[in-house]
């Protein structure tokens, strides 16, 4: 690739284009900014104005239907926070993140650990891995909630033959909020088991040439090199699955048919909830407001991260 | 170095170079049967009929009825299958190549140039990375609806058009590979700032773009949230066709999961000719990021 | 000058109807102003009994005109829908189904909707019915079905618990007041059949719901859900009975689905759009039969209508479409399908209704039974823009009971803060 851009060079060297010494370095000066203006006024457009207008929408009463209604300050938020639909919501939303990061994380750190020694035909295990990755989450849940019905799903009926009790999938919180992450942990998982792989194969060999030589066993070089090595790759891999968990919608909403989290809000996440206020009830103002907080839970968890990546960056980088 | 400080070296690497035992594989054999069981449990349930799912004594053999189910998805005309793909290819390729162009042109306008202002934009384009773009539905619906765009494909496709993910991944990959060198001699030699990005930053950054643009086709081909609201039956993308398979009266699985199964061939294609590359792109990504 | 105004209100008039009658002497075609041919959406829920066939009949009388039927599951869906697309100001179907529950919060856009109303269709349907959807004098809903209710049972599970099983003596056991039809099957429970009595205690709990004039909402809409006693003294009556004798399967659910095909339970409430669910979900159980009771007299559940949203591009054939299906021939070869019963008057003279027999149920005479059923109704329930939304959390309420989360007392509270929050 870099022979081929220099022959490109070169080509254009050979062609010798018209020198204005005026427009050169009017060109160089004001052209990146042309190069990136099409992004920020489209991000403009589509990013930030949005985000901004669902502030001035939070603060009016403001129906599905009949459009903006008058300014009632903050009243949208302290509805909000005061109800206990939202904490229920915040809760399950945190909890479900929590239940499929963590889990997630250690089965992709294995995964990664098992694809980073020398195998036989590496690029299909690393592509098997990444299987799940093409399912779309709409279609990961169709198959998945077929398997966890309570009375008649396979899990169900598999777990009453090796004689356990039926675990309430729908019923339960916490089942449920596995049942969810098990979704998501099924598209996500070989996904980050590559970034982790990526981030150990950068790790430089001679670190673990000399534990070898010192005589360290696998799993001990794995646990004094490999994962303290690894912590700014695993800190990358939370954040976007930070950014991404905390949204969830697809998996919950096609959880049931109703799709409004169930009888006691049991699955029902922030997302869910906001679309609820504002689809369902046509609350619109309420419904930005809960944009609103979700957002500033994500920045404050993501701030939260850049802390610690900061602290780690300065720390023992590999880089 | 020694000869036996070379030998020993050699020893080493050998030790950690070996080929993994059979527990390695059993464990990886164990991972591809989770990632294969859903396709096959699809394919399973999709082949019996209404009761097979229910059915206490469910056989573990495929029925006979994929092809019956599949057509009852495709003739279903609320679920409007064709033109459900037709929308997602149209929706994911204009997305994929918007985001691709216009970041590798930020990109390298981050990379390669030298601007006021430049350090302070692209920390916004990083910080930018972390606003949850689904949060603002709310005020997009407004809007959509207040232009008449809404249930047309452009409601879809706009609010994609450019990611901050996209010039973060670019400006990267192009500052890495792209030698200063090799810009200032086309500089020299009076080639414009356009056509240095054209002739060189473009090929200069052609494995980066296919793995981007990949990547946001896959992103935008699975994006259900905005799609679902903005969209409708009539005129749905894959995702939003197929969740109202579930939202027909008397759920009968078999066609459901025909439905996942069938809605699922098109990335299967891409990720059987594109796979390879797609693994690559990831692993790239995890590196510099 | 109003005088004057009147004057050229009629000038107005008569110029407009010269027009007209000049453009449909151009083009031989009355009844639509649009001749060329055009796709008209249907979006309906649950079972309409609105046949391929019969969308097929249409296209042979109006040629230029094909009907395409979306269905969605659930009544709770169709109304996320029709919302979101009504403010989207797009997407809706060209028909569009409204249920009776929540057509009240519907009826506060009435102005996005056509009116319906033609010189013949001011007798066509039941008094109440027409009523329910007439906005300022404007009708934006053609009434579909309603739906009375019968007591639908499984013969074999019946005779199995020793009870009688022919449906006269079933209507006999069953004649009586609810807590009747409850002490009934704690007696059923008692035999250890293996079935439940009925599914869950949120279907049940409608049947109790449509009997009241005033249930959730007074006549001006105040909410009195929360402090009504019959609400809670229905809550608490219905759960108190589910304990021993429900399914405890949350009606749609898919596990409810499920359950209908195995044969979990073996009463249920019918409304009549009711037959066609029974009979699509459990071809595998056979002993489905309909007694001509329902407890403490008579009800209704749900009956819809077919409204034509003015965003639609093609109004008039829309609305010429929603006509003809809501005529009483339709409505009766729907019954006929599916058992959604008319609302039309006129349908309930026809031998074609009063004569139907449904196969399924043992060839029972529906169209004698549901005409009892519709005579039996007593009560017309007011129900106002919220109606549909308490309904939801009541719902919920009962179902957290039933899965054994939360007690009575404690789901109760949280259904009051619930309906409190929609304020």
């Amino acid at each position: 690739m870099t022979t081929s851009t220099l022959v490109a060079a070169k080509d254009l060297t050979r062609r010798g284009f018209g020198f204005r010494e005026n427009f050169g370095r009017w060109d160089v000066k004001y052209s990146p900014y042309i190069f990136i203006s099409p992004f920020f006024i489209l991000f403009a457009l589509v990013g930030v104005f949005p985000l901004l207008y669902t502030g001035w929408v939070s603060l009016h009463a403001w129906d599905l239907l009949g459009g903006e209604g008058e300014w009632t300050g903050f009243d949208n938020f302290a509805f909000v926070l005061q109800q206990r639909q939202f904490w229920v919501a915040l809760r399950n939303t945190l909890s479900i993140f929590l239940i499929s990061a963590v889990p997630q994380l250690i089965a992709a750190t294995a995964i990664a650990a098992a694809l980073d020694t020398n195998l036989r035909n590496r690029t299909f295990w690393r592509m098997s891995v990444l299987l799940p990755f093409v399912v779309m989450p709409v279609a990961v849940t169709l198959i998945f909630g077929s398997m966890f019905g309570e009375r008649y799903g396979l899990v169900n009926r598999t777990l009453a033959e090796i004689g356990l009790g039926p675990i309430r999938w729908h019923t339960d919180p916490l089942a449920s909020h596995i049942a969810i992450a098990t979704m998501v942990n099924f598209r996500w998982t070989g996904y980050n088991a590559l970034i982790l792989l990526a981030g150990m194969q950068a790790i430089p060999r001679d670190l673990y040439e000399a534990a070898t030589i010192d005589g360290a066993t696998w799993l001990r070089r794995f646990f004094r090199i490999t994962i303290p090595q690894l912590r700014p790759t695993i800190i990358f891999v939370i954040i976007t699955a930070t950014i991404g968990g905390l949204q969830i919608f697809d998996e919950p909403r096609l959880y049931d048919q109703n799709g409004l989290g169930g009888e006691d809000q049991q699955w029902m996440t922030m997302t869910i909830y906001l679309y609820k206020l504002g689809w369902t009830q046509l609350n619109f103002g309420r419904a930005a407001a809960v944009a609103w907080l979700l957002f500033l839970v994500i920045v404050a968890i993501g701030l939260i991260n850049l802390v610690v990546t900061r602290r780690i960056a300065t720390g023992d980088s590999p880089r | 170095m020694s000869a036996f400080a070379a030998f020993r070296q050699r020893r080493v690497r050998a030790l950690i170079e070996q080929r993994p035992g059979p527990l390695v594989y059993a464990f990886l054999t164990a991972v591809l049967i989770a990632s294969v069981f859903p396709f096959y449990w699809s394919f399973l349930i999709g082949s019996g009929d209404a009761g097979t799912l229910s059915d206490t004594s469910m056989p573990w053999t495929p029925g006979a009825n994929f092809i019956a189910n599949a057509g009852s998805v495709i003739d279903n005309e609320s679920v409007n299958f064709w033109k459900a793909l037709g929308n997602s290819v149209i929706v994911s390729s204009v997305i994929a190549t918007s985001v691709v162009f216009f970041a590798t042109l930020a990109g390298f306008a981050f990379a390669k140039g030298r601007f006021t202002g430049q350090k302070g934009l692209l920390v916004f384009v990083i910080g930018t990375m972390c606003v949850p773009t689904q949060l603002s539905v709310v005020p997009l619906f407004i809007a959509m609806s207040t232009f008449g765009w809404t249930g047309t494909l452009g409601a879809v496709i706009v609010p994609g058009l450019v990611t901050a993910f996209g010039v973060f991944w670019m400006t990267q990959y192009i500052a890495q590979a792209l030698p200063d060198e090799l810009v200032e001699a086309a500089r020299i030699d009076g080639a414009s700032m356009f056509r240095t990005f054209w002739h060189i930053a473009v090929p200069a950054a052609r494995p980066a773009a296919a793995m981007l643009g990949l990547f946001t086709f896959i992103m935008s081909w699975t994006n259900f949230f905005w799609p679902f609201i903005a969209l409708n039956q009539n005129n749905p993308t894959l995702p939003v066709a197929l969740a109202t398979l579930q939202a027909n009266y008397f759920v009968d699985y078999s066609v459901v999961l025909a439905g996942a199964l069938l809605a699922t061939v098109p990335l299967l294609v891409l990720f059987v000719f594109a796979g390879r590359q797609l693994v690559e792109g990831i692993m790239r990504g995890a590196v510099k990021g | 000058m109003k005088r004057l105004r009147g004057a050229g209100r009629i000038l107005g008039a008569t110029v407009v109807a010269v027009l007209a009658l000049a453009a449909c002497a151009s083009n031989n075609n009355p009844s639509s102003q649009d001749t060329g041919p055009i796709t008209l959406t249907l979006a309906t829920f649950n079972k309409f009994g609105y046949s391929d066939e019969m969308l097929a009949q249409y296209h042979k009388l109006h040629p230029n005109v094909t009907v395409v039927q979306n269905i969605a599951a659930t009544s709770q869906a169709a109304q996320d829908n029709m919302f979101t697309k009504l403010a989207a100001g797009s997407g809706l179907g060209d028909v569009e189904a409204v249920e009776v529950d929540w057509l009240p919060k519907l009826k506060q856009y009435g102005n996005l909707f056509v009116d319906l109303s033609t010189s013949d269709t001011k007798s066509r349907w039941l008094d109440w019915k027409t009523q329910a959807a007439t906005v300022n004098g404007k009708l934006i809903g053609a009434g579909t079905d309603i739906g009375p209710e019968a007591i639908c049972y499984r013969s074999d599970a019946f005779a199995k618990a020793g009870l009688p099983s022919d449906p006269t003596g079933v209507a006999q056991l069953l004649n009586g007041d609810w807590n009747n039809y409850y002490a009934v099957g704690q007696r059923f429970a008692g035999a250890n059949t293996g079935v439940a009595w009925f599914d869950s205690a949120g279907a049940t709990f409608q049947g109790l719901a449509n009997q009241h004039q005033n249930f959730f909402e007074s006549n001006d809409g105040t909410v009195i859900a929360t402090t009504n006693p019959d609400v809670k003294n229905a809550f608490v009556s219905v759960l108190n009975a589910s304990a021993m004798s429900s399914a405890h399967l949350q009606e749609w659910s898919t596990d409810w689905n499920a359950g209908l095909a195995n044969g979990a339970w073996a009463t249920m409430l019918c409304p009549s759009w009711m037959l066609g669910v029974i009979s699509g979900n459990g071809p595998k159980i056979k002993d489905w039969k309909i007694a001509n009771v329902f407890p403490n007299g008579g009800g209704n559940w749900g009956g819809s209508y077919l409204t034509v949203p003015k965003q639609g591009k093609h109004t008039a054939a829309a609305k010429e479409l929603a006509l003809w299906l809501t005529a009483p021939e339709q409505q009766i070869a729907a019954f006929v399908t599916t058992g959604n019963y008319p609302s039309q008057v006129a349908a309930y003279a026809n031998p074609a209704l009063t004569g139907a027999k449904n196969p399924y149920f043992d060839n029972a005479p529906v169209g004698q039974i549901f005409a009892d059923r519709a005579k039996a109704v007593k009560v017309t329930p007011y129900k106002g823009v919220k109606y549909a939304a308490i309904m939801q959390a009541v719902q919920d309420g009962l179902t957290r009971v039933e899965s054994k989360k939360q007690s009575i007392d404690a789901s109760w509270a949280q259904v009051v803060s619930d309906i409190k929050a929609l304020g």
